[in-house]
């Protein structure tokens, strides 16, 4: 994997160091401060809203909001402290995107994540989607208390954006070439979004300029799109123990992602279980040796690799930090993860 | 006033696969039908209040510049709060009718149709509150903002207290009194009003007095209704069938706290019989036997005095007077 930007370091030598450490000051906090936020006098409703916040998750989007804080925070004026109201971005962002998933649980009927039962299998559906709707209200409430009303259309267009992803992935499209734009618009709606306002959010709490707010944006868009791709990659090549939640998920769930699509080009026989959303019995298991026998997995592990590239292109526009750099590296995390 | 993301392309594809429900026992149909036909009127009552208070209090006190976009006396800021409030209401209306798949008999049918319906009815809520955040963003006025995030967070709260009174133990009652009571039904029936009201105020940049005026009558008024609600099955005059009615509704709790607890559960067994199926005409005679009735009558014309009470720091206008009228009506018993 070749680095791919052509910036320049600064005299004082920035050492190649780990994203995670960097913002590891930052983020330390950070699952407590959000179980702070979900005041709620019951004790059941209580342990259900604290219950992903337990700091074993990636925490890969936070991340990223506070090396972007830093790295708009530098290229405006030098300053590498992370303001109040970035870091509350980040907490947001993270609640925001905790609150969609237990959503997203009871919507897929799953029954694990992240290595443990999800909070529908343990509480029941009802109290589940109560306490994603609470998660949303409490992230709401913090995101007005930061006080600046563009802040608040930035990262309302974000809870916007993933229920309409969610419809989006209702339906499907008969025509080959739509499938892909419509995966695309899909993967941005669901995931980049959420990455691309908070960068942009940030960004817009550092510094002044509308180019600097832009080239957040894109390299969280870049990034997340990506960070997708390859999430869709692992469904198909990793196992479940490993990814934490069961594997071939997306196919169970009816749904085409890229290496599918791409599969499909070669083996035009998978059509017709795309369109019945691979419903009928032993489908799933055809489609999945397709995909495996195809280069769909290589295909997308490509097309996620050129998102990459153009987030680094965004980002290497900043001035050069230990962040900036480090948002790049991450670009390659996002390509060589595993789960 | 129309709620404009109904006519959207998402909730007309919802529509149409909530058709598939049909002939199925999820309570989404329940929930549907009821926004088609609603016999109590009750047809966006709180989009109503808002906007009548909205009236009501007048233009603001403040700033000249500031009186623009007024229509019949009410900014548009205004109307678009009281849209919010509606798309809150109704999301959480849907959001009630989750099912648990775990619970589920073989009484209830197929499951993949109670999994289907609770992704619709999932989506649903959520697509409108997204769409009331979207609207609330565009307000651009933070502290509406936290009023009326704080009162989504009150809701669900009030809703997750409705929900923990399962039938599931043998005790179809909990041990709470009045003043418990009153906190939940707070969260659960009343915060979305009297919250939107301030926050109707504070659009229109009014005192603080006022906004506070605005949020006691909201909060007072809907616990009258939700009293006066509680209290039907028990001041109706007809003879015919007996209706069921929660043994967590008002007249039942200050019952039990006049009774005392054990009395009152051993009326509840009495009235269950031995096939344990509830001969709710019993509990009722019960009831109205003791002092709950009167007690939750009197309780709810209390509140209906808070609620005009509130009401006189507004000048005298068409809107006071209808919003007096909602208050007449909602304390008014045979």
């Amino acid at each position: 994997m070749s680095h791919l930007c052509s910036c320049s370091k600064t005299a004082s030598d920035e050492k190649y160091q780990d994203p995670f450490q960097l913002g590891r000051k930052d983020l330390k906090n950070l699952y407590e401060d959000i179980k702070k936020e979900l005041l709620v006098s019951t004790v059941e409703l209580k342990e259900m809203c604290d219950y992903y916040f337990d700091g074993k998750g990636k925490a890969f989007r936070p991340m990223i909001v506070v090396l972007m804080a830093r790295a708009c925070n530098i290229h405006h004026n030098n300053s590498r402290e992370v303001q109040a109201s970035q870091r509350s971005v980040a907490i947001i962002a993270e609640m925001i995107h905790t609150a969609s998933l237990v959503h997203d649980d009871v919507i897929d009927d799953a029954n694990s994540r992240r290595g443990k039962m999800t909070v529908n299998q343990i509480w029941g559906e009802r109290k589940a989607v109560l306490a994603g709707d609470f998660i949303l209200s409490a992230a709401s409430l913090a995101l007005a208390r930061i006080g600046n009303t563009t802040i608040i259309s930035v990262l309302t267009q974000v809870i916007e954006d993933l229920v309409r992803g969610e419809f989006l992935q209702l339906g499907s499209k008969e025509n080959e070439n739509e499938r892909f734009a419509h995966y695309l618009e899909k993967t941005f709606k669901k995931t980049a979004s959420l990455i691309a306002n908070s960068c942009k959010a940030v960004s817009i709490l550092g510094c002044p300029d509308p180019k600097v707010h832009e080239i957040a944006y894109q390299y969280g868009k870049n990034v997340g799109i990506a960070f997708q791709l390859i999430d869709d990659v692992l469904d198909f090549t990793s196992c479940a123990d490993h990814l934490g939640k069961p594997a071939a998920a997306d196919l169970k769930l009816g749904l085409a992602t890229g290496p599918v699509l791409f599969a499909c080009r070669q083996f035009p026989e998978m059509n017709a279980m795309i369109m019945r959303r691979f419903s009928k019995p032993g489908d799933v298991e055809r489609a999945r040796k397709y995909v495996l026998q195809s280069d769909g997995v290589q295909q997308t592990t490509y097309l996620a690799q050129r998102y990459c590239h153009e987030a680094t292109r965004e980002i290497s526009k900043l001035r050069p930090s230990p962040e900036r750099e480090a948002l790049i590296q991450l670009t390659e995390m996002v390509l060589m993860r595993d789960k | 006033m129309s709620l404009r993301c109904l006519l959207s392309d998402e909730l007309s594809n919802i529509a149409m696969q909530v058709r598939k429900l049909v002939g199925t026992k999820h309570p989404l149909l329940d929930t549907a039908r009821g926004f088609v036909y609603d016999s109590r009127n009750n047809l966006q009552m709180r989009g109503l209040v808002v906007l009548l208070i909205s009236k009501a209090a007048g233009p603001s006190t403040a700033e000249l510049s500031f009186q623009h976009n007024m229509v019949s006396g009410i900014y548009s800021s205004q109307r678009s709060l009281a849209e919010i409030t509606e798309l809150i209401h109704t999301a959480f209306l849907v959001h009630r009718g989750i099912v648990n798949i775990g619970e589920l008999k073989s009484c209830d049918g197929p499951l993949k149709d109670m999994q289907f319906g609770n992704k619709m009815a999932v989506l649903s809520g959520d697509f409108l509150l997204a769409n009331a955040c979207t609207s609330l963003a565009q307000l651009q006025n933070t502290k509406v903002v936290e009023l009326i995030s704080s009162a989504i967070g009150d809701l669900v709260q009030g809703i997750y207290y409705e929900n923990s009174k399962s039938s599931e133990e043998n005790c179809l009652t909990d041990d709470i009194g009045i003043s418990t009571w009153k906190e939940q039904v707070f969260l659960s029936h009343s915060a979305l009003l009297a919250k939107s009201c301030q926050a109707a105020m504070e659009l229109a940049k009014h005192s603080a007095e006022i906004q506070d005026m605005a949020f006691q009558y909201g909060k007072h008024m809907s616990m009258s209704h939700k009293l006066h609600s509680d209290l039907q099955p028990f001041v109706k005059e007809s003879s015919s069938d007996t209706v069921a009615f929660s043994l967590n509704s008002a007249p039942a709790v200050l019952h039990q706290e006049f009774l005392g607890r054990e009395a009152w559960i051993k009326q509840i067994k009495e009235a269950q019989g031995k096939g344990n199926i509830m001969d709710y005409k019993k509990l009722q005679e019960a009831i109205k036997a003791g002092k709950g009735v009167t007690s939750a009558i009197d309780l709810c014309r209390c509140h209906g005095s808070r609620a005009l009470a509130a009401l006189e720091r507004f000048p005298p206008s068409e809107a006071r007077a209808a919003l007096a009228n909602i208050v007449y009506a909602v304390t008014r018993f045979p």
